[in-house]
């Protein structure tokens, strides 16, 4: 009963924290476009916060690059647990058209474990609103959210 | 008063649980009037709830060097004040629970707890964004508190007590006595601003600034209460105006008396949130200006129209 209580207050109330780990700005200005009264994401409860302390979700735009590498950790750590990570944006999947550079690490899920996956180069506010949605209907695990199956939106989706 | 009597009256209603949910019911106007004022569609009517609940299950970090018994015990330490503070303010009749004479300082001195316990956890935290944000929270205390207190004083004065219950029982005799305190009652609600720091006074917790000012350290169920606090804040605010400017319930029945008070509350409320959403943040050194050179000989305006309305018209 408390258990369901708390689920449903996670699922209704997730605040977010936005962080470049180091793209192009094209996924960022699409994040700040879903935050904007157009989209209005305050009806499914989501906030914009500005420090990890307040923050469930954090969304994740670009490649690691080895300079974010030791941030992005620590940011990821200053976060109160339960907390879940969103990669927003090809290069945050994959790497990307960075993939291989010198100075990038490869995707969000070389440094921390990922929760959702969301595609696009950039990625559109539609699907940002869509694959933070599709991920709190998937938290059924809170305790060991790490091992869930992590969530991919866009073509073939949930695999 | 029976033991039972008390504690049903500080625990269940009108305190701590009947506050609580009346807060949370009076954050989510404020934010649906907001968002409706920007012709968004805004949080479902759980939205606080849901918040708060979310807050308590999470896990609770507390900063290295912070001292941890003070920074588990700042907020409950404000969130008490403010549950006393209204104890002395009416509800459902013109008598407050636990009146007495004097209990209008009493309150206000209450009030200021919260901002005083933000501070010292701001402080406390030793973060360069909380530091900062405390220290902007004592400096905008110096320039909301003056204006607010002689704006409170001028119905005190009118009504010659010091008592909440008893300035509304003098309304309750002269209701045209309301009109004279409209400037009082305006300078009063441009305070709140500033003493509930929302925008245009939001200085101490400006998040394109400094973060979240002195709460940026917070988190889980320590932010929970001190999120709470705001919102009890907003409630015993409200109520303290309501009473003191609006005349409160007009001694009617309990039943309907509870009702102008929900109605009351709700309507000042409103007012705080347009200003929330018509107006941009200022800096600190113009909120400093505002306060002194306008606010503040404004309210004294009022004491001085209301010296001269008892000396010869009551």
């Amino acid at each position: 009963m408390l258990k369901k209580l708390v689920k449903w207050a996670r699922v209704k109330s997730p605040w977010i924290l936005h962080f470049n780990t180091g793209a192009c700005n094209a996924c960022d200005i699409e994040i700040l476009a879903a935050l904007t009264p157009r989209f209005d994401l305050e009806r499914f409860g989501v906030q914009l916060k500005a420090t990890p302390r307040h923050a469930d979700v954090i969304l994740c735009s670009g490649p690691v690059t080895k300079q974010a590498k030791d941030r992005l950790t620590r940011i990821y750590e200053q976060m109160p647990e339960p907390k879940f990570v969103v990669a927003v944006g090809t290069c945050a999947i994959s790497g990307g058209v960075f993939d291989g550079c010198y100075n990038v690490e490869g995707g969000i899920d070389s440094t921390i474990p990922v929760a959702a996956y969301i595609p696009g180069c950039p990625a559109s506010p539609e699907a940002i609103i869509d694959g933070v949605v599709k991920l709190l209907e998937r938290i059924d695990q809170p305790e060991h959210f790490q091992e869930a199956r992590p969530v991919y939106i866009g073509e073939g989706e949930s695999k | 008063m029976s033991v039972e009597w008390t504690l049903l009256y500080m625990l269940i209603f009108p305190g701590f649980l009947f506050l609580m949910f009346y807060g949370m019911i009076c954050e989510w106007v404020d934010r649906k009037l907001f968002a409706r004022f920007q012709n968004r569609v805004g949080p479902p009517w759980f939205q606080p709830e849901a918040d708060f609940i979310k807050l308590l299950s999470k896990e609770v970090i507390i900063p290295e060097a912070a001292d941890k018994l003070m920074f588990r015990l700042l907020p409950i330490l404000s969130i008490a004040a403010v549950l006393t503070a209204f104890m002395y303010i009416p509800v459902w009749s013109t008598k407050a629970i636990f009146p007495f004479e004097g209990d209008l300082v009493v309150v206000f001195y209450l009030l200021t707890i919260p901002t005083l316990s933000l501070f010292l956890a701001g402080w406390n935290s030793t973060s360069l964004f909380s530091t900062l944000g405390s220290v902007r929270n004592l400096t905008q205390l110096f320039a909301y508190e003056v204006p607010l207190l002689l704006s409170l004083l001028g119905p005190g004065l009118l009504a010659g007590t010091w008592s909440i219950s008893g300035i509304n029982e003098f309304f309750l005799q002269h209701p045209e006595m309301l009109a004279v305190n409209f400037i009082g009652f305006l300078v009063a609600l441009v305070a709140l601003q500033g003493k509930l720091e929302r925008v245009p006074f939001d200085i101490p917790e400006a998040e394109t600034e400094i973060v979240a000012g002195s709460l940026t350290e917070f988190g889980g169920r320590l932010m929970a209460l001190f999120r709470l606090t705001t919102d009890l804040e907003l409630v015993v605010v409200a109520a303290l105006v309501s009473a003191i400017f609006l005349g409160g319930s007009f001694g009617l029945h309990p039943v309907l008396g509870f009702v102008l008070f929900i109605a009351k509350t709700l309507l000042i409320v409103a007012i705080l949130t347009v200003f929330r959403t018509v107006m941009a943040r200022v800096r600190m050194e113009q909120m400093m200006r505002f306060s002194w050179k306008y606010l503040a000989p404004i309210a004294l305006i009022q004491l001085f129209v209301n010296i001269i309305m008892k000396a010869y018209f009551l």
